[in-house]
């Protein structure tokens, strides 16, 4: 029962997220702080949830293999640009390592 | 070619990844205990993977329904950004239609989206067909995973709970732009993943997400105030 209040409550504020910008006007404009606080804002979000999910994958904290397959997706997404191959290639690397015990 | 095969043509590396990591969610909502039907009300209600991931995380760690609803909120406010950035292009859509379209918005159909209106279309077509087609995949590829997760046995051994922070990472490496960027993607890493080791698993992506763009004030200090080009 308290998933479904959860995920109620995590949907109807994603949506809100999405939906607002789209229906109201923002009066005015932000001060230049707040701007440049706010176009920082995804990518801060999105590298400390790698960040987490690098240091502590499952229960326990990392033993490298995925410091370093981390390192290899960001390597193959600026190389080549796709995100397919660099999140493919993050996973083998780290199924690699992991299999050789780290 | 019109505009809705163009998405697809375009699209599909964008869309296969999400069938990948679709599929890993339902795999990890399954072995975390979640129902095939509770997993896959989340890919329906929340429709945000990364927002899905944190919040199999934060079940685990005993959090109550409002901290993971505090954190999806936290997780997912950049879609204000990108919705106000979209505002432009999808403003002239009926109110019922725009219910829609912002359902559909996803860091995916954003970045498809606005490259597809930076480069002068106006329909609407290329950012539904895509977010709707980015949809299917995510639903589909999660109720399989999740009917497949469970005898799938351990899926550590083949990496594939890795497939999401390779996401994360990867699309950071996709989209930053400026030295700040970078700057700003470090520092969070580094923090959440100090907060993390430091058993901090309910906190530590907010705590870091918000504090992180502090750097790009720091960097980037405020320009000398000429306004914009204001005839005068």
């Amino acid at each position: 029962m308290s998933y479904w209040l959860a995920i109620g409550l995590g949907g109807i504020a994603t949506y809100l997220t999405r939906l607002m910008p789209l229906v109201f006007r923002p009066r005015g404009s932000a001060p230049d702080a707040l701007r440049r606080y706010l176009d920082a804002l995804p990518i801060a979000v999105i590298a400390a949830l790698a960040g987490a999910g690098v240091a502590v994958p499952d229960a326990g904290p990392t033993h490298g293999a995925e410091i370093v397959g981390a390192i290899a997706a960001v390597a193959l997404a600026r190389w080549r640009k796709n995100l397919l191959v660099a999140v493919i290639g993050g996973v083998v690397v780290v199924a690699g390592l992991r299999a050789l015990g780290l | 070619m019109s505009p809705a095969r163009a998405a697809l043509s375009e699209g599909w590396p964008v869309l296969l990844t999400s069938v990948f990591i679709g599929a890993t969610y339902g795999v990890l909502a399954r072995q975390s205990g979640l129902s095939v039907l509770e997993a896959s009300g989340s890919s329906l209600i929340v429709f945000a993977g990364a927002a899905q991931f944190a919040t199999i995380g934060l079940l685990k760690a005993g959090a109550t329904p409002l901290e993971i609803g505090a954190s999806v909120l936290l997780i997912n406010l950049r879609h204000l950004l990108m919705a106000a950035s979209l505002r432009p292009y999808l403003e002239r859509a009926s109110l019922v239609r725009r219910l829609g379209l912002a359902y559909i918005l996803t860091d995916e159909a954003f970045a498809m989206g606005i490259g597809w209106f930076r480069r002068g279309h106006r329909d609407l077509a290329y950012y539904a067909t895509f977010g709707t087609t980015l949809w299917l995949c995510w639903n589909g590829s999660t109720i399989a995973g999740a009917v497949l997760g469970a005898g799938i046995g351990d899926p550590t051994r083949y990496g594939i709970d890795f497939a999401i922070t390779a996401c994360f990472a990867a699309i950071v490496a996709l989209g930053a732009r400026h030295r700040s960027d970078v700057a700003v993607a470090l520092a969070a890493a580094l923090v959440a993943g100090a907060l993390k080791l430091a058993g901090a698993s309910v906190v530590a992506v907010v705590i870091a997400g918000a504090l992180a763009p502090v750097v790009a004030l720091v960097m980037r200090a405020p320009q000398p105030a000429v306004e914009p080009t204001e005839a005068t």
